[in-house]
């Protein structure tokens, strides 16, 4: 079941929802809105590879905002520090957002129980869209799970702002290796 | 838990879900298949500006159909008015659509409860694509809530054909320490 807003304020007034910096004005009917951080990483590899560290460039979205680009990958982050040992979340664009031709994540809605993280956001944009740091962008939901909850401790864990791809990490060195 | 096809008909019946017009022939196993309307509005101006209202141009989809350029966001809408003051919803492509290469959202599949109206969907697509009003393009889905209810009262309520992005309104308020600083 996914929490209604009240049930999202009940729960992080009790401390098993963790929202920081938390305005009850951003709770909705069904989640909560976050807002677009400040720091967004560009990567500046002209092909990905899945086996290596991405090499990225990081950026301070200015005051005065700044103009992303169609067919770029932007990292960027969630102001708040969000998450529950109790609960699934999942993140979504505002309509707002999306209206305007932006994606905060592509295909990766969902973020395990127990990551009480800033959230990477992968952002795309259809045409060229002017951002600012603290934007409201997105909201998150909050799903009752069934069945025995495990905690997460992932290579994620501890993030403290936007954190690139640590696939490399994971990835086995030849075919062999994978399928045996 | 997402309510079954069964459920979302008889719900409808209760009067706890809106759809109309409704035709049981589009309800799925656990979804209810809504189709294209014939309005679009397409940004006229770039780069686009969260902080003020952006132009567009209003466009009507042919009978005969309308090309989608790849690339381009086109704000169409739901023939429909879809909602529910009791169950959360999410809305999706249908497969067949998304195998076309097109999105219907830009990662944003979550409404709100207590929303009722047209839903502006966000086409873009791949490739070059032709689509045609009264397509069945997506699928709406209700999901159980746990909690008391406050129901949506935001700024697109009721809303009636395709809908411009109103984020501006947002930064009217900041409340967020360290948020939006003007």
């Amino acid at each position: 079941m996914i929490l209604t807003g009240e049930s999202i304020a009940r729960e992080v007034a009790a401390g098993r929802v963790v929202i920081e910096p938390f305005d009850p004005w951003h709770i909705e009917p069904n989640s909560y809105g976050f807002h677009l951080g400040r720091h967004l990483l560009c990567g500046d590899d002209p092909v990905s590879d899945a086996r290596q560290p991405p090499s990225t460039t990081r950026i301070e979205i200015p005051e005065s905002g700044l103009v992303l680009l169609p067919q770029h990958l932007y990292l960027g982050e969630t102001l708040e520090t969000m998450g529950s040992p109790h609960y699934a979340a999942t993140l979504y664009a505002n309509r707002s957002t999306s209206c305007m031709g932006m994606w905060i994540q592509v295909s990766a809605p969902l973020g395990h129980t127990g990551a009480v993280i800033p959230w990477t956001l992968e952002i795309v944009v259809a045409h060229p869209v002017r951002v600012y740091p603290g934007m409201l962008i997105g909201k998150i939901a909050f799903w009752q799970p069934q069945g025995a909850v495990g905690g997460y401790c992932g290579k994620y864990s501890g993030s403290q702002g936007v954190v690139a791809s640590r696939i490399s990490r994971e990835m086995r060195t030849n075919v062999a290796e994978a399928v045996s | 838990m997402i309510l079954t096809g069964e459920e979302i008909v008889a719900e409808r019946e209760r009067g706890r879900i809106v759809v109309d017009p409704f035709d049981p022939g589009q309800v799925n196993p656990n979804s209810y298949n809504f189709r294209l309307g014939r309005q679009c509005r397409v940004y006229s101006k770039y780069p686009l500006d969260p902080r003020v209202p952006n132009e567009d141009d209003e466009i009507e989809l042919d009978d005969d159909g309308f090309l989608l350029e790849p690339g381009r966001l086109h704000l169409c809408c739901t023939m429909e008015i879809l909602g529910s003051e009791y169950y959360a919803p999410t809305f999706a492509a249908r497969s067949s659509v998304a195998r076309l290469g097109l999105f219907i959202n830009l990662s944003a599949s979550l409404g709100d409860i207590g929303y009722i109206g047209q839903w502006t969907l966000q086409l873009f697509s791949i490739h070059p694509l032709w689509v045609y009003p009264g397509m069945e393009i997506g699928q709406m889905m209700w999901w159980r809530p746990q909690g008391e209810i406050v129901l949506y009262e935001g700024k697109y309520q009721s809303s009636q054909g395709p809908q411009t992005t109103l984020i501006h309104r947002d930064f009217d308020v900041v409340r967020v320490p360290g948020a939006g600083v003007r």
